[in-house]
């Protein structure tokens, strides 16, 4: 609370002077300062690269601590902040030489000195989120839990639908379908006092959501897990639990999908109803039964069974009304 | 008592039956799922696309063993329509249909034991069976295994083709339906061919 009011009058105060700009802001950066940041970065990707693991600038370094790693330039520049200096998040003073001093761990910058505005929005969505009530993992989740600042790209730079269902879904699963990463989160188990509770199987959870590795691959976590959401607005940082989660197919599988306020929202301005199809944002990556639909083609299968029946009907009635006629001669 | 013959082994009218059943479960769930909305009270969407799930898979299953037992007993042959005069005896038939029947003139094409199919029966049969069915089936499976449908097409999704095939031939499906089942009345008494399709017996 107290922290949340500082902030305030931080941004107020920040933004009034039109300071945020300065190197910690989020305004875009010129190219002349892209290039120096790259250029300063070479020196730590010499050891923070698959290239630099496998051949250390000097010899008898170990850096199999780094092998997990996946920063590399071309995952790191096409990032949301690739056109940072690396150091503009750790520590000028302690990364500059090898080995790092260890002040270095705690004195990352966090989201916060970058994104005042952002964070102020989404704190009290985040604090609201089902991470942020249980005991034992609110402690350590936070804002990179989810974002890895090196690697993500922000939706509407990212576009490919299926790309943005890897990223965020990446997000949620490291944890949610890794027993080893989840350990690290869990909270102790109600029954097992003393042990951290198990995963629960993320399939087994969903198993009234038939093939649920294809939704998986279509749609986000966070479509059914995040409440109702606004047109061209970003969805909730609120993580709904499993009363509040949206189990209805319909959401998604009818003309009306919420995918278009959802997963879809930076395309579906330009939706031009392509070939005919209702829908058709979706359609460049995903067949949704129910939503994306050719009323063209559902109007004429539907006029022939409508003639087909209206046929035979008549053709009954005159049968009828023939036999009757014939009955009358006799 | 009119005449009789014994037409229709029991393996035929047991598969036939089981098979409507199954093509009337997935014609309701499928248009239940094609169709979804709110507003409309069709079947749920989950337990409709369940339902059709376990449907599809029982008639993929039936339609192997009808074709497997068609080879074994020979019966495949009475789908073949046989030349010559082919288009000639299908004309026959329809002019019946269109005319004939009205007048209360008598079937135009005899029953025997050895081709119990009309020639139009019978190229209607053989389309429906052999060409249409097996598309629905097989796009059916994909549906049901999207990981073997093309990735993508023309800039769209490739499981677009299989659902629109499998729309199409479903549909085309559900319409020869309304039509046999009233080719079903007009037997020598209306209900004369269905009591056939459950007894094995034919009147003339
Ligand atoms: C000579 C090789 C080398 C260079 C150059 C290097 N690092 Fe590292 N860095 C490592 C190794 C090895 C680790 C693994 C932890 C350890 O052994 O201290 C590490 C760990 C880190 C960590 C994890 C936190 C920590 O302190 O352990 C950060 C952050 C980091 N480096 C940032 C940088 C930045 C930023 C640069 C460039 C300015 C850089 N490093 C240059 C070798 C290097
Ligand atoms: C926008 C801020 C930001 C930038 C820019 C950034 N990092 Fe990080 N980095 C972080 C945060 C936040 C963490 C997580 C710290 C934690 O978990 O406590 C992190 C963790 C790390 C780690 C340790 C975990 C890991 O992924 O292996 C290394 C190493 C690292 N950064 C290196 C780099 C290098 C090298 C660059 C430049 C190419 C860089 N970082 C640029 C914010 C940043
Ligand atoms: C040192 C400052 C700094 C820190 C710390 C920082 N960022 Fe950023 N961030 C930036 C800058 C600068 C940009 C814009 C880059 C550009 O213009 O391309 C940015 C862009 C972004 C974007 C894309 C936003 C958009 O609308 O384009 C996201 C999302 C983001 N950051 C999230 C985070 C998160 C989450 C953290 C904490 C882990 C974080 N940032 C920490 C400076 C920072
Ligand atoms: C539980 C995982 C999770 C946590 C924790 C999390 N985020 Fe996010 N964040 C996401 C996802 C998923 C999206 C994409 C949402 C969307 O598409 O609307 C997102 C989107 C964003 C965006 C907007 C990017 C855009 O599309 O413009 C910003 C900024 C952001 N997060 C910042 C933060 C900050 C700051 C924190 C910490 C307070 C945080 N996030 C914590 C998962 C998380
Ligand atoms: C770093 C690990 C981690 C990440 C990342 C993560 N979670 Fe969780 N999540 C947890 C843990 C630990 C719990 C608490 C489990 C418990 O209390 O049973 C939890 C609980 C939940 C619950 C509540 C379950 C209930 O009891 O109702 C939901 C829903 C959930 N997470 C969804 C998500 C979604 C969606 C994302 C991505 C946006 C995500 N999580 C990202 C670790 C994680
Ligand atoms: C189609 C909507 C939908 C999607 C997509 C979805 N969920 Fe869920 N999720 C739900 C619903 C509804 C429940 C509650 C299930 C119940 O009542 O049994 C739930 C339950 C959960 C739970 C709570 C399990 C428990 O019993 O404690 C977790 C954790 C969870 N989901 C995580 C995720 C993650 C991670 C993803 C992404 C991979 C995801 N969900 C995708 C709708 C969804
Ligand atoms: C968050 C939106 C969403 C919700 C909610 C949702 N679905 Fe889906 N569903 C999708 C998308 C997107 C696809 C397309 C998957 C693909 O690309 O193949 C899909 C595909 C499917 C498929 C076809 C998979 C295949 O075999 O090709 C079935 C069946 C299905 N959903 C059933 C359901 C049922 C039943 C429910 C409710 C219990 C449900 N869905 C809820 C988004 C959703
Ligand atoms: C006459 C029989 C059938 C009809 C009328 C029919 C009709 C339909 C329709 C209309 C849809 C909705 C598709 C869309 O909206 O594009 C559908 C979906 C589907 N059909 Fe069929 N179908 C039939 C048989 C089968 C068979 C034999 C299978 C084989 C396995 C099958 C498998 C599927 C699958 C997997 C789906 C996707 C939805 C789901 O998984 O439940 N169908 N069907």
């Amino acid at each position: 609370m107290l922290a949340s009011w500082r902030q305030t009058i931080v941004v107020l105060l920040l933004g009034g002077w039109g300071l945020s700009a300065f190197a910690g802001g989020d305004a875009p950066i010129d190219t002349a300062t892209i290039e120096l940041n790259r250029k300063a970065n070479e020196a730590c990707y010499a050891c923070h690269s698959a290239a630099g693991i496998a051949k250390p600038p000097k010899a008898g370094l170990d850096l199999s601590k780094l092998k997990d790693s996946r920063l590399e330039p071309p995952v790191f520049n096409p990032s949301d902040h690739g056109v940072m200096d690396c150091r503009e998040c750790h520590s000028k003073t302690h990364y500059n030489d090898y080995p790092h001093a260890e002040a270095g761990k705690t004195s990352t910058v966090g989201c916060t000195e970058c994104h005042a505005a952002k964070v102020l929005r989404l704190e009290p969505q985040f604090n609201a989120s089902v991470h942020a009530k249980v005991k034992g993992v609110k402690e350590k989740f936070t804002c990179f839990t989810c974002h890895d600042p090196h690697i993500n790209i922000v939706q509407k730079r990212l576009k490919d639908p299926a790309k943005i269902v890897a990223q965020d879904n990446h997000g949620c699963l490291e944890c949610h379908n890794s027993s080893e990463t989840f350990a690290k989160f869990a909270p102790e188990g109600e029954k097992t006092p003393g042990q951290k509770k198990a995963r629960p199987d993320i399939d087994t959870i969903h198993d009234w959501l038939p093939n649920t590795r294809a939704h998986w691959k279509s749609v986000r976590c966070i479509e059914c897990h995040t409440p109702e959401v606004a047109e061209a607005k970003m969805l909730s940082h609120e993580i709904l639990n499993k009363e509040k989660a949206e189990k209805k197919c319909l959401t998604c599988h009818s003309a009306n999908s919420t995918l278009k306020v959802r997963l879809y929202r930076h395309m579906v301005k330009d939706e031009q109803q392509k070939y005919g199809f209702t829908n058709s944002v979706i359609l460049s990556n995903s067949y949704v039964i129910g939503a994306t639909r050719h009323p063209l083609l559902d109007n004429i299968l539907i006029g022939l069974a409508g003639l087909t029946l209206l046929g035979v009907l008549a053709h009954g009635a005159v049968r009828i009304i023939a036999a009757m006629g014939r009955k009358g001669k006799e | 008592m009119s005449e009789r013959i014994y037409l229709l082994p029991l393996w035929i009218r047991l598969w036939h039956w089981t098979n409507a059943l199954l093509i009337i479960l997935l014609m309701i769930t499928g248009i239940s799922l094609h169709f979804a909305d709110p507003k409309l009270p069709l079947v749920e969407f989950s337990l409709a696309a369940r339902l059709h799930q376990i449907g599809g898979l029982a008639l993929v299953a039936l339609y192997a063993l009808f074709v497997v037992a068609n080879i074994v007993s020979g019966n495949w042959w009475q789908y073949v329509p046989k030349p010559p005069g082919v288009l000639a005896r299908c004309w026959v038939q329809a002019k019946w249909y269109m005319g004939g029947i009205f007048r209360g003139e008598p079937h135009p094409y005899r029953v025997s034991e050895e081709a119990n199919f009309n020639a139009l029966q019978a190229i209607s049969y053989w389309v429906i069976m052999y060409m249409i069915m097996p598309v629905m089936l097989l796009s059916g499976l994909v549906f049901l295994f999207p990981d073997f449908a093309p990735d993508r097409l023309f800039g769209l999704d490739g499981l677009l083709p299989v659902a629109i095939l499998h729309y199409v031939t479903g549909a085309a499906i559900v319409l020869f339906m309304i039509i046999h089942v009233y080719l079903g009345t007009t037997g020598a008494t209306v209900t004369s061919m269905f009591k056939t399709m459950i007894n094995g017996w034919h009147e003339h």
